[in-house]
């Protein structure tokens, strides 16, 4: 990601408000650079929609999810926002999920259950 | 005859619990030994049900049934401010996606997971998909019991 004075523009998508709302907090650790959260998404569906209106730079994103899962979501969010970074924080733990999501355009991944520094360095990784 | 888990099976889903309290609230549970139930598909004894339906290589579910106080603590724990109903569904819910998500780990991606459902105790119709006796696991924390019940059966 390359540095700008401007905030990031953070989109976060889980099925979880809990997980939704535990991000968002996290984010305004004074560790980060500032980020401002331009959407919270409940499904893939929801998200797709909220990124082509706010283009964020940066995204958070559950796998299982209702009506679209995660992977179609990153595919979608690959071919219309390519320089966005995807984090994934999933509980899907196995190997094969974890590649698949990172060959459809994903960056980084993160299982759940995280802590709030696991959260926080796997952002500052992203963000660079 | 239907196929029964293995020791070792059983063994990732108690890993899992033991891992998701020590990750999400800093705090161990004390889980103790699993056991068959006589009574097929998922056992509701609390207050909040997270039901997961696995497809793929395996058929049946995963429930974490708990207690509001044992929710509350953990929402306290993540931060949370509200403690709706809402709020309670949500984390019993996403406790359970979390644990058998931790479950593929082993499993593999075969063990296909849907998003939670919350069962309703007095509600409830669910129909078990897998034939096979479930598994108990019974854990405490902050005094509470609650408990996972693994109703798995390879396809």
């Amino acid at each position: 990601m390359k540095p700008s004075t401007k905030p990031i523009s953070m989109l976060i998508v889980d099925d979880s408000m809990v997980i939704r709302n535990r991000i968002a907090r996290l984010v305004a650790n004074p560790q980060l650079p500032a980020i401002n959260i331009c959407g919270l998404a409940g499904n893939g569906e929801i998200a797709v929609q909220m990124a082509r209106e706010n283009r964020p730079d940066l995204v958070t994103m559950d796998l299982t999810m209702p009506h679209m899962d995660g992977e179609a979501c990153i595919e979608s969010l690959a071919d219309f926002l390519p320089d966005a970074q995807i984090l994934v924080v999933s509980a899907l733990s196995d190997k094969a999920t974890a590649l698949r999501a990172i060959r459809k355009g994903a960056h980084g991944f993160l299982h759940k259950p995280f802590t709030d520094t696991e959260l926080l360095d796997s952002l500052l990784e992203l963000i660079g | 005859m239907y196929t029964q888990l293995q020791p070792q099976d059983i063994e990732i889903f108690t890993e899992a619990l033991t891992h998701y309290f020590l990750a999400s609230t800093g705090e161990p549970a004390a889980i103790r030994s699993a056991y068959l139930l006589n009574t097929g598909g998922p056992v509701l004894w609390n207050d909040f049900n997270g039901l997961i339906e696995i497809s793929g290589e395996y058929q049946g579910s995963v429930c974490f049934s708990a207690p509001r106080g044992l929710l509350s603590h953990v929402l306290l724990k993540m931060g949370e401010s509200v403690f709706s109903d809402e709020r309670h569904g949500d984390i019993v819910g996403e406790i359970a996606n979390t644990l058998s998500g931790r479950a593929r780990r082993h499993f593999g991606e075969g063990l296909g997971i849907s998003p939670p459902q919350l069962l309703d105790y007095s509600l409830t119709t669910y129909e078990p998909t897998a034939h096979n006796t479930p598994y108990a696991i019974p854990l405490r924390w902050h005094g509470y019991e609650a408990n996972l019940v693994v109703h798995l059966q390879p396809t």
